[in-house]
């Protein structure tokens, strides 16, 4: 990936390879303005990442190890903790912040 | 749609937020595989989709709205993808975009583009699709694809190949995009 002004079928094998190896940001990080402004304006491109993408769902994904469902499960729950936690804290907040005029006015 | 998911959908729209936490655990072993296969496909990654994913859930279980009418397996990955995913693909490689020469759109149609004919079928459909339509490459172009689909690199299948690198290269890129056109004929068609 380390080529200069790579054409257009180059940076699609490289796009291909970036997405079958999992480093997309070193693929993106990668191309220089001139190569940007290719991609943007080549229909093939974008046809043919389509198709990039179906081969790598179909050809990868599954023979890649994902964790089991059962400890996955726990992560999840462990985000909608934190997630509740903070809609609580934030919620108590704002009762707080509505409460605290009252009682300056009182004093 | 099986009669689990049917159920757990259904929970995840409770107004309760607790009840619908422990909805999500049913939901989940429902859904699991096929959304983290899913995701691979525009990630290839399997650490970011797990990190996605249990966004996603957690996203699901605070706005479920989405999902109250969904009916069938097709349409919930669909609903899923539009209004859960996509955000969340977005987002891996937001960071990084101050430093790229790629436009916001591009970076957005790379990495969590608009939905196509051949993003909605299923994995299993895919894969006997892709079988057929692999048969009806010219031999050359098919062991292209089928070496890169190893795990070969691209001077790998130059020398399996006999011939150079930039010579793989825009084989690939013509395979690719003759594999798009038969595989978009044959979804039409279906």
């Amino acid at each position: 990936m380390s080529d200069i002004n790579r054409t257009i079928e180059e940076l699609l094998v490289d796009y291909a390879g970036a997405l079958r190896d999992g480093c997309i940001p070193v693929f993106l990080k990668s191309l220089t303005r001139e190569e940007g402004r290719r991609i943007a304006s080549s229909r093939g491109f974008w046809d043919a990442t389509e198709a990039v993408r179906i081969l790598n769902s179909v050809g990868f994904a599954d023979k890649v190890l994902f964790p089991k469902v059962s400890l996955f499960i726990s992560r999840v729950d462990a985000e909608i903790v934190s997630r509740l936690k903070k809609a609580r804290a934030s919620s108590r907040r704002k009762r707080s912040a509505r409460a605290r005029p009252l009682t300056k006015t009182k004093e | 749609m099986n009669r689990r998911l049917r159920n757990a959908l259904k929970g995840l729209t409770d107004p309760d937020i607790e009840r619908r936490r422990r909805v999500m655990d049913s939901f989940v072993r429902a859904t699991f595989e096929s959304f983290i296969r899913y995701l691979y496909r525009y990630l290839g990654n399997e650490v970011e989709c797990e990190d996605v994913l249990e966004d996603v859930y957690a996203d699901i279980w605070e706005k479920p709205e989405r999902l109250r009418n969904v009916t069938s397996d097709r349409e919930l990955l669909r609903t899923v993808y539009l209004y859960y995913m996509r955000k969340r693909l977005r987002e891996v490689y937001r960071r990084i975009n101050r430093n790229l020469h790629l436009s916001q759109i591009d970076l957005k149609n790379l990495v969590a583009p608009e939905l196509g004919v051949l993003e909605m079928t299923s994995q299993s459909e895919l894969r006997q699709l892709l079988r057929r339509v692999l048969n009806r490459l010219k031999a050359r172009e098919r062991r292209a694809i089928e070496l890169w689909m190893e795990g070969m690199s691209n001077r790998a299948i130059a020398n399996e190949l006999k011939t150079t690198v930039g010579a793989v290269k825009m084989l690939k890129f013509r395979t690719m995009l003759k594999l798009k056109k038969m595989l978009c004929d044959h979804c039409r068609e279906d």
